[in-house]
């Protein structure tokens, strides 16, 4: 089932609108506190010009007490009243912040303490007790406003003391939260780039199967560029294909001459023993004829050896793949070769790494590529020498890769790009130029390599990488 | 004196039927399959007749042809090729070759060819 995966662009827009919305929580946050620190504020005004109207209230009341004046009282009255006016404007506020009860019993003690005053103006010996209730009206009301303030103060200071801690506390939020993800999103792509990197390099190193049949969720940014380079390899793969092709039908050119050649040498030997013989048969001994004969059968046997390796070189037979142990592979084409290697004075020696996965191959034709590899090698060696053949894995045990190396006579670096061309030889009638070309197309068909190392005088080391055997081509049941 | 005759070609069993044929017509003939060896030999002895094969390796058909050419002014040369392009026979007979010879060789168009060249 395919997973319904965000696209990179979704996650980072998810990720700004997340960081938007905790930034316009705080920004919602610092507005409306800032708006009760202000209202507290204006609140506090007003209180103060309140207070401050009902001390001068209580100190024009005192110079009544003290000096009993009249005037004193009359003062006081307006105080009293314009701070009765001021109580009425700043009424909405007022009752915000104090409560409609506190603001009734502020108002009613402001009232009752105007209206005390106004009994003492009317009386013309004010009584001792309308004189205490006036004391003690006005003390409650200087006492009132004055704890109020207090009270708002405290207020206001935990608003601030909250509102810094709450600042503190989503700076810390709002940083973690970045940091958080932008460590997420760095994750997350340098996981997907190590990832593309890697189908680039096997790229860049011509497996071009192993990156075409790699797929990604496709809802991913990154997933699609997975995948159009899969789709690219899929594409190099094919005109790989298609080159192999053309340089098939381009060495079908120099295929043609060389089988014009090549069978042209035997042809006309053969033409000139037969005329030769013909012509000079009566002055022929028995034995000149037998010879002219066998030599004839030499000549037709060049020529059946050219036409057998014609046909496995344009042969497109389907390889019978099986799974099978590469030592196995190896030790069955040494056999075949022992005793070549015994006439030739050429030491062998094995070197197979212990624990190798097996391969899934055509056991005749590798056999028939590394005996083709056996005896370049013992052809290079005239004087005797040293055969090693290593098998060894890689470290992701996916590839067997087996080395054949010889102590002979290299090859000249003006020869090396045309080893593997068809009919190209440097044994001269002795070979076909047919089997590195021949390896090569089997190599090539079992998804494997084949690579060369020389050095003239020092010798040459031909190395094959054949995918190792895996359960998944197992499920397949076929190769790649 | 009899004529001498130098036939150069990798193929030992044209060497072989050559002198066999060409010895028992009354010439004198030497053989060589390795080319290097024959241009030796060439330098240092002159052949009324050099029979050689186009292709080979180390030193060809047209090195051995410039060679005679230079050395030998008078002396005649016979090409042979397995596999014969116009390109090929054009350019040996611009290098005054007596005669081209495709393979597979007629044995008595070879000798007629080998005849008109030494004046017989």
């Amino acid at each position: 089932m395919k997973k319904n995966v965000l696209s990179i662009r979704q996650k980072i827009n998810i990720a700004l609108g997340i960081e938007a919305a905790l930034l316009g929580i705080i920004s919602i946050c610092a507005f409306f506190s800032f708006k009760i620190v202000l209202s507290k504020l204006h609140f506090i005004e007003i209180f103060d010009e309140l207070n401050i109207s009902f001390l001068e209230m209580r100190k024009t009341e005192k110079n009544y007490f003290l000096y009993h004046d009249t005037n004193a009282l009359q003062e006081a009255y307006q105080k009293g009243e314009n701070a009765y006016y001021m109580l009425q404007r700043a009424q909405t506020s007022l009752v915000s912040t104090l409560g409609r009860q506190n603001y009734h019993a502020l108002t009613s003690s402001l009232k009752q303490y105007l209206n005390t005053i106004q009994n003492l103006q009317k009386s013309q010996r004010p009584s001792i007790l309308e004189e205490l209730r006036l004391r003690k009206l006005g003390h409650r009301l200087t006492q009132f406003s004055s704890s109020l303030i207090k009270q708002e103060h405290k207020k206001i200071n935990r608003i601030i003391h909250q509102n810094t801690m709450m600042f503190f506390a989503s700076l810390v939020a709002v940083l973690l939260s970045q940091l958080f993800l932008w460590q997420y999103f760095f994750r997350f792509l340098a996981k997907k780039l190590l990832k593309m990197e890697a189908l680039t390099k096997a790229v860049a190193k011509g497996h071009f199967h192993e990156v075409a049949i790699k797929h990604s969720e496709p809802n991913d940014e990154i997933g699609s560029v997975v995948n159009a380079i899969s789709r690219m390899a899929q594409e190099l793969e094919k005109r790989e294909e298609q080159l192999l092709q053309a340089k098939k039908l381009a060495s079908l050119g120099v295929l043609v001459s060389g089988v014009a050649h090549e069978l042209g040498n035997p042809l006309n030997n053969i033409s000139m023993l037969a005329e030769g013989y013909l012509s000079y048969y009566d002055s022929l001994s028995d034995e000149e004829k037998k010879n002219f004969m066998k030599e004839v059968q030499v000549q037709a046997e060049r020529i059946r050896k050219i036409v057998r390796n014609l046909l496995d070189f344009s042969r497109q037979k389907q390889p019978e793949f099986k799974e099978c142990s590469p030592i196995e592979v190896v030790e069955k084409s040494i056999s075949l070769v022992e005793n070549q290697l015994r006439i030739s004075h050429i030491k062998l020696h094995k070197n197979y790494a212990p624990d190798l996965p097996a391969i899934y191959v055509d056991v005749d034709q590798i056999q028939q590529v590394l005996v083709n590899l056996f005896v370049n090698a013992i052809h290079a060696m005239p004087k005797g020498g040293r055969l090693f053949v290593d098998i060894q894995t890689n470290d992701k045990r996916d590839k067997v890769i087996i080395k054949v190396k010889d102590t002979g006579t290299g090859i000249k670096p003006e020869i090396l790009p045309h080893i593997f061309d068809p009919f190209f030889t440097t044994k001269g009638t002795k070979g076909t130029g047919l089997g590195l070309s021949v390896s090569y197309g089997i190599i090539k068909q079992h998804h494997g390599k084949i690579s060369v190392d020389t050095e003239v005088g020092k010798g040459t080391t031909f190395t094959i990488e054949l995918p190792a055997y895996s359960s998944k081509q197992a499920k397949e049941g076929k190769h790649g | 004196m009899a004529k001498n005759i130098i036939v150069i070609d990798d193929e030992e069993v044209v060497c072989r039927m050559t002198k066999m044929v060409l010895t028992k017509e009354g010439y004198e003939v030497e053989t060589f399959t390795d080319s290097k060896k024959a241009l030796e030999r060439i330098k240092e002895k002159k052949f009324d007749l050099v029979i050689t094969d186009l292709k080979m390796e180390d030193v060809d058909g047209m090195d051995i042809l410039k060679t005679v050419n230079k050395l030998y002014p008078d002396a005649k040369v016979i090409m042979i090729t397995a596999y014969a392009t116009l390109d090929t026979a054009i350019e040996a007979l611009r290098g005054h070759v007596f005669d081209f010879f495709p393979k597979p060789i007629k044995i008595e168009e070879l000798k007629k060819s080998v005849k008109e060249a030494l004046g017989k």
